[in-house]
C-alpha cells in the first residue's frame, strides 16, 4: 500500500485522535494551553477550591458561586451641541470643559447635591460636535434643556435623550473591572449588553460574592473632589470646586502617619492642574489670610457643622457628595505654594482624620485611595431596573456534581439504545466513542478558551451529543444500507450520500442558534447557543468523517 | 434482550386525507390550548420571573414547606422543594412586591434578611445564612428578553425555513419541513400551558434546539424520496428506519436527563429534557404522518399538475 493511500485511509481518524488529545492536554495539563488559567491572585480564599483541580475548565457563577449584578446606568444625553473654538484640537478640547465647568457650577448653584462628576462634555473631532450628559436624577430633563438654552445652546427637552453614550459605558466598564480587581477577585469581571430594545446595560460579576456585597461595591460610585469651603466676599462662605478625579496622578496607599497622628493619603496631581490649583489656591487667599483658618469640626453623629460663623478657609474632601474631611491649609505647604514652588512638586496628603484608633478615619483614607485608583464611575447605576443573580458556591458544587451524573445517564441511555438497534458492537461501539469524543474535544476548546461553563453550556453539551449520535445513526444506516458493504467504492457513495444529509441538518442548526449566539442579551442562551454551533461544527468537519472511516475500516473487507 | 425493530406502516391503505388528518387535528388542539389560556390569562403559557420580573431564593433550611412560605411578609407566588434534598425554591412574583419597580435590590436584601431571620440554615447552607442562591429581574430587564427571546425564535425558524428552501428547492417539500417545524414548537408549547411549565430562558433553549432537532428527521425523509432512486414507499420506508431510530434514541436521552434532572432538583435540564421529549415524539408524529402524507400528494400530484 502507498503512503498516499495509507494517508487517504486514515487522515480522517488521525485528525480526530489528535484533536481528542489535544483536548485532554487543555483541559488536564496543569496550566493548561496557555499556562494562565491558574494564575489567580494569592490570598483569595474563595480560589484555592479550584487551583487544587484535577482539570483547567473554568466555570461560571452558577456553577462556581458568586454574584452577577446587571443594571442600565442612569444618565442623560444631549447630542450634536456645536461651539466656536480656535480650530485646533487643543482649542476644541478646551472649549469643552469650558463648557462642562460653566455648566457644573450653575448646575451646583441650583442642586445641593450636584457633584463635580455629574456632568461630563465629549468632543467628537469627526463632525466637531459635542456630547453634553447629565448624571444626576435630581436634573429633569426641563432643567437640563434649560441650563444649556442658557448657554446659548438651541436646545430643548425632546432633544435630551435618557440614556449614556457609549463612552461613559464603557469608561463604567473599566472602572467596574479595576474595582473588581482591587477588591482582590480573580475571575471579576464587567462588560456590556444591549437588548433588541436598544437598551444598554452593565453588567458585573464577582465570583465567591454575595448580591450584597456587589451591591455595596458597585453602589459606591467613588468619585471624589477637593473643594475650597471660602468667603464669598460679602460676609458668608461659598464652595469652589479645585480638584477631581481626573487631576490626581499618582496615589498612594492609605497611612498612618505616626508623627503627626493622622490617616492620611498622598497623592501627587498633574502638571497642568497642580499649577491651576495653585494659582486658585493664592488667589482665594487660602496662602495668605486663609492658613490654617479652618473651624469646621464633625459633630458628635459624624457630619460637618457648616454653621459656625466667621471667614473659614477651608480644604473639603468630597467622597460620593460626602464632605469627608475639612481641613485648613497647613502653613509648609502654604509657603511652598505662594511661592510657586509646590507645582514643580505637587504632592500633599489628604488627610481624612487624626488618632491612631479612628476606624472611621483609616477606613475614609482606604476608600479615597481605592477610589482614586480605580476612578470613579461615570454614572451611577439604576438599580431599580437591575438584574440580580447570586449562588452559594455550595450550591454551585452541588450542580456540578449532578451536571456530570446527568451528562453520564445521557451518554448510558444512548448507548444503550444504540446497541439494542444494531446488535453489533463494530457499528455501536465506535458511535458511542466518537459521540464522547465530540464532547472531549468540546471540553478541551473551553478549557483552552478559558469560556466560563454555566448550566446552560451543560444544555448545549447535552444537544451536542444528542445531534452527534443522530448524525451516527445517519451515516451508519446509510452505508449498511441493503446488506454488507463489501467495497470500499460503494462504501465511500454512500458515505457521501449520508453526508449530505447530516450537512443540511448542520446547517439548519447554525442557522438557527446564530442569532443567539450573536446577541449577548440572552447572556445565558448565549453560552448553550455557541456550545452547540461549536459541536455541531467539529462534528460536521472532524468526528462524523472520522466516524465514516472507522466503519469503513470495520465493514469492508478489502485487502 | 428486546430488539429494537422500526415497523413499517401500511400507508398504502390510507389517503393523503387520512394521514395527514391526526397531526392536524392535535395541531388544531394545541392551539386551542394556547388560545383559550391566552384568552383567560393574558399570556398564552405561564411567563417564568425571568420574563415577568421577580425576585427568586434557593433556600436551605432544616425548616418544612409551610414554614418556609410563612417566614416571609409576602406570600411567595410559588415554593418549590427540591428532590433529595433540604432545599427550598421561592419565588415572588414583581407584581406582588410593593416597591419593587423602584428599588428591587432593596426588596430582594429585605426578602434575603426575612428568611435569615425566620428559618434556620441546614447543613447545605455555606454559613449562618439559609439562603445560597438569590435573582431578581426587574419587570423592565423582563420585558427586554421576552422581546428578544421571541425575536431569537422567530429569526431561528425563519433561518431554518429559508435554508431548507435553499436545499429542496421546491415549494411544497420545504413547506412540508416548516409546516412540521412549526406543529413540532406549537405541540410542546401547548403542553407548557397545560402542566403548567413556564417559559424560562431554558424551555425557550430547548425550543431552539428543537427547530435543529425537528428538522432533521425531515430533511432525512425528503432527501430520500426526492433525491434517491427507489420506489416513493420504499424510500419512505428506508428514511423511516434512520429516522426513527435517531428520534427515540433522542427521545430516550431527554426522558432520562428529565428524569435525573427532576430528581437532583435541577429545574432548567429538567424543563429542557421534558420539552425535548414531547417535542420528538411530536415530530415523530409530525414527519411520518403530515410531512409524508404532502410528499406523497406532491410526487403523486403535485408534480403532474
Amino acid at each position: 500500500m502507498s503512503a498516499r493511500e495509507t494517508f487517504s485511509k486514515w487522515w480522517r481518524i488521525a485528525v480526530l485522535v489528535l484533536l481528542v488529545s489535544v483536548a485532554l492536554y487543555a483541559l488536564f495539563i496543569p496550566g493548561g494551553m496557555f499556562g494562565s488559567a491558574d494564575d489567580g491572585p494569592v490570598g483569595d480564599a474563595n480560589e484555592t477550591e479550584t487551583d487544587d483541580s484535577l482539570h483547567n475548565l473554568v466555570f461560571g457563577l452558577d456553577l462556581d458561586g458568586g454574584a452577577r449584578i446587571s443594571a442600565p446606568a442612569t444618565g442623560m444625553t444631549v447630542d450634536d451641541v456645536t461651539l466656536d473654538h480656535g480650530g485646533t484640537p487643543e482649542q476644541a478640547q478646551q472649549a469643552g470643559s469650558d463648557l462642562e465647568s460653566t455648566l457644573r457650577e450653575s448646575f451646583q448653584s441650583e442642586y445641593d447635591d450636584f457633584q463635580a462628576a455629574d456632568v461630563t462634555v465629549r468632543y467628537h473631532q469627526g463632525d466637531d460636535s459635542y456630547t453634553v450628559e447629565v448624571f444626576n436624577d435630581n436634573v429633569s430633563a426641563a432643567a437640563f434643556a434649560e441650563t444649556l438654552s442658557a448657554e446659548g445652546h438651541d436646545v430643548s427637552e425632546s432633544d435630551v435623550e435618557n440614556r449614556v453614550t457609549e463612552e461613559t459605558r464603557s469608561s463604567m466598564v473599566s472602572v467596574i473591572t479595576s474595582k473588581l480587581n482591587q477588591a482582590g477577585l480573580s475571575g471579576g469581571q464587567a462588560y456590556t449588553t444591549e437588548t433588541l430594545g436598544g437598551e444598554h446595560y452593565i453588567v458585573a460579576e464577582a465570583p465567591g460574592y454575595t448580591a450584597e456585597e456587589l451591591r455595596a461595591l458597585l453602589e459606591q460610585r467613588g468619585s471624589i473632589e477637593v473643594r475650597a469651603y471660602v468667603p464669598d466676599g460679602n460676609g458668608s462662605q461659598e464652595n469652589i470646586t479645585l480638584l477631581q478625579q481626573e487631576d490626581f496622578d499618582n496615589i498612594e496607599p492609605a497611612e498612618y502617619d505616626n508623627e503627626r497622628n493622622q490617616h492620611q493619603v498622598g497623592v501627587t496631581l498633574h502638571d497642568g492642574p497642580a499649577a491651576e490649583f495653585e494659582s486658585q489656591m493664592n488667589d482665594i487667599g487660602f496662602t495668605t489670610e486663609g492658613v490654617e483658618q479652618c473651624s469646621i469640626r464633625q459633630n458628635a453623629d459624624g457630619n460637618y457643622d457648616f454653621s459656625d460663623s466667621g471667614d473659614q478657609w477651608c480644604l473639603l474632601t468630597m467622597s460620593d457628595g460626602e464632605v469627608v474631611s475639612a481641613l485648613g491649609l497647613d502653613r509648609g505647604l502654604a509657603t511652598s505654594m505662594q511661592s510657586g514652588e509646590w507645582k514643580n512638586n505637587p504632592r500633599y496628603n489628604m488627610v481624612t482624620g487624626s488618632g491612631e484608633g479612628n476606624e472611621e478615619a483609616a477606613q475614609h483614607a482606604r476608600e479615597i485611595s481605592m477610589n482614586l485608583q480605580a476612578g470613579a464611575l461615570d454614572a451611577p447605576l439604576d438599580f431599580g431596573n437591575a438584574q440580580v443573580m447570586s449562588v452559594q458556591s455550595s450550591l454551585g458544587d452541588q450542580y456540578k456534581t449532578d451536571s456530570v451524573l446527568i451528562g453520564l445517564v445521557a451518554v448510558f441511555a444512548v448507548s444503550g439504545m444504540v446497541y439494542v438497534r444494531y446488535r453489533d458492537p463494530r457499528v455501536a461501539l465506535p458511535m458511542i466513542l466518537t459521540a464522547l469524543s465530540e464532547v472531549v474535544i468540546l471540553l478541551g476548546v473551553a478549557a483552552a478558551a478559558e469560556m466560563a461553563i454555566t448550566l446552560a453550556h451543560v444544555a448545549g453539551f447535552i444537544a451536542v451529543v444528542g445531534t452527534g449520535v443522530d448524525d451516527l445513526v445517519i451515516i451508519a444506516d446509510e452505508v449498511m444500507d441493503e446488506g454488507a458493504v463489501s467495497q470500499a467504492r460503494i462504501f465511500d457513495n454512500r458515505f457521501r450520500k449520508a453526508f449530505w444529509t447530516i450537512g443540511a441538518a448542520a446547517a439548519t442548526t447554525i442557522i438557527a442558534m446564530s442569532p443567539l449566539a450573536v446577541s449577548s442579551s440572552l447572556g445565558d442562551l448565549q453560552g448553550f447557543a455557541i456550545i452547540t454551533i461549536l459541536g455541531v461544527l467539529i462534528g460536521v468537519f472532524v468526528t462524523r468523517p472520522a466516524y465514516g472511516s472507522i466503519l469503513r475500516k470495520l465493514l469492508t473487507s478489502e485487502e | 434482550m428486546a430488539s429494537l425493530e422500526v415497523p413499517e406502516l401500511a400507508y398504502e391503505e390510507y389517503t393523503n386525507r387520512q394521514l395527514a388528518a391526526v397531526p392536524l387535528a392535535i395541531l388544531a388542539v394545541a392551539v386551542a390550548v394556547l388560545g383559550i389560556t391566552f384568552a383567560l390569562t393574558g399570556a398564552p403559557l405561564g411567563l417564568g420571573i425571568e420574563f415577568t420580573g421577580g425576585a427568586e431564593l434557593t433556600i436551605a433550611t432544616t425548616a418544612d414547606q409551610d414554614e418556609v412560605a410563612a417566614a416571609f411578609e409576602q406570600e411567595p407566588t410559588s415554593i418549590q422543594p427540591v428532590e433529595g434534598s433540604d432545599q427550598y425554591i421561592v419565588q415572588f412574583a414583581a407584581s406582588d412586591l410593593e416597591g419593587f419597580d423602584e428599588d428591587g435590590q432593596a426588596i430582594l436584601q429585605d426578602l434575603v434578611d426575612q428568611a435569615d431571620e425566620n428559618l434556620a440554615p441546614s447543613a447545605g447552607a455555606d454559613g449562618s445564612s439559609p439562603v445560597v442562591g438569590e435573582s431578581l429581574t426587574s419587570a423592565s430587564f423582563g420585558q427586554q428578553i421576552q422581546f428578544t427571546a421571541l425575536i431569537g425564535l422567530v429569526v431561528a425558524f425563519i433561518g431554518m425555513s429559508a435554508i431548507t428552501f435553499g436545499l429542496f428547492r421546491t415549494f411544497v417539500p420545504s413547506v412540508a419541513v416548516s409546516l412540521s417545524a412549526f406543529s413540532d414548537l406549537i405541540i410542546p408549547l401547548a403542553f407548557m400551558s397545560l402542566f403548567d411549565i413556564q417559559l424560562t430562558l431554558g424551555t425557550v433553549a430547548a425550543l431552539l434546539m428543537l427547530i435543529g432537532y425537528s428538522v432533521d428527521s425531515d430533511i432525512l425523509l425528503n432527501n430520500h424520496v426526492l433525491r434517491r432512486s427507489g420506489s416513493f414507499y420504499e424510500s419512505v420506508h428506508r428514511s423511516m428506519r434512520t429516522g426513527i431510530t435517531m428520534t427515540v434514541t433522542s427521545t430516550v436521552a431527554m426522558l432520562v436527563m428529565a428524569a435525573v434532572s427532576w430528581f437532583f432538583g435541577i429545574g432548567l435540564l429538567r424543563d429542557i429534557g421534558l420539552i425535548l421529549a414531547v417535542g420528538l415524539i411530536a415530530d415523530l408524529m409530525n414527519t411520518y404522518l403530515m410531512n409524508v402524507s404532502l410528499l406523497r400528494w406532491y410526487k403523486f400530484e403535485g408534480v403532474s399538475r
